[in-house]
């Protein structure tokens, strides 16, 4: 039991280390786009400064990214992105309106911090899709969606997370 | 107006689109839900082609990295305020 403890410890350290690495990376390029070179080796400071604190203060087990898959979920972003917006806009100027709004619950199984917080973030501008509530234990969120068909997308939305993050595929999301 | 104005002002006359698109669907969308939909969506794809816009006419990789962070801190006002309104919403009713 001890020595799994510890092996979970460390991993969860490495995981940590990594997460403040990625920070620093992107509080460096901010930086280096605010200022350019002048002061850089302030920004390093600041930036150092930042993602370290960032990441001791971060609750939780941090979830680092996989920077090469970042390019392939930024693309995915911007097609639904202009699928989410010509769809409402096409809805918006129709005469007749086709919207069909209602309610639905679904099952998080993501884990909880960055993995939880950019599904929460991103399906609101995936198109036809709104995330209305989250239980208070962070499981269960209620989307409101202005077509039924909507609900695909979530689940495109949670495979690709996954990939990016890492994680193993969802069991439930077939259910 | 060379070949570079002519995409900005394409971009810009369709991101003022879906700005307008979004302020229509604002207007005629019947609950506050959907109401929510229609501004974070059109918007989203409204300051993402105006920014373009910009980037194309600036031609300078770190004014068009600050037209980026400008629109992904646009994203994130977005979906942080529409995830509270909509649930305040919800919450209110029950």
């Amino acid at each position: 039991m001890a020595g799994s403890d510890v092996g979970k410890q460390s991993i969860s350290n490495r995981q940590r280390m990594v997460w403040i690495g990625q920070t620093f990376v992107v509080l460096a390029l901010v930086w280096l786009a605010l200022n350019g070179l002048d002061g850089w080796w302030f920004g390093l400071l600041a930036a150092s400064v930042g993602a370290v604190v960032g990441g001791l203060l971060a609750s939780g087990q941090p979830h680092p990214w996989r920077p090469h898959r970042l390019a392939g979920f930024a693309l995915f972003f911007l097609v639904e992105s202009f699928k989410g917006g010509i769809d409402v806009a096409w809805r918006a100027f129709r005469p007749d309106l086709p919207i069909n709004p209602e309610f639905h619950r679904c099952r998080l199984d993501l884990p909880e911090g960055q993995p939880r917080t950019l599904m929460v973030s991103v399906i609101s501008l995936l198109p036809g899709t709104l995330s209305a509530d989250l239980s208070d234990d962070g499981r269960e969120l209620i989307i409101h969606t202005l077509m039924p068909e909507a609900m695909d997308s979530v689940w495109r939305l949670d495979a690709r997370i996954r990939h990016l993050f890492s994680l193993p595929a969802a069991e439930a999301a077939d259910e | 107006m060379n070949f570079q104005d002519g995409i900005a002002v394409v971009l810009l006359i369709a991101g003022c689109f879906f700005y307008l698109a979004g302020t229509v669907g604002l207007l005629r969308f019947g609950d506050v839900h959907s109401r929510l939909h229609a501004l974070t969506k059109a918007d989203n794809l409204g300051l993402m082609l105006v920014c373009a816009a910009l980037a194309v006419l600036a031609a300078d990789w770190r004014i068009s990295a600050l037209l980026a962070l400008i629109w992904l801190l646009g994203l994130l006002a977005a979906t942080v305020s529409a995830h509270l309104i909509a649930r305040h919403a919800r919450r209110g009713w029950e």
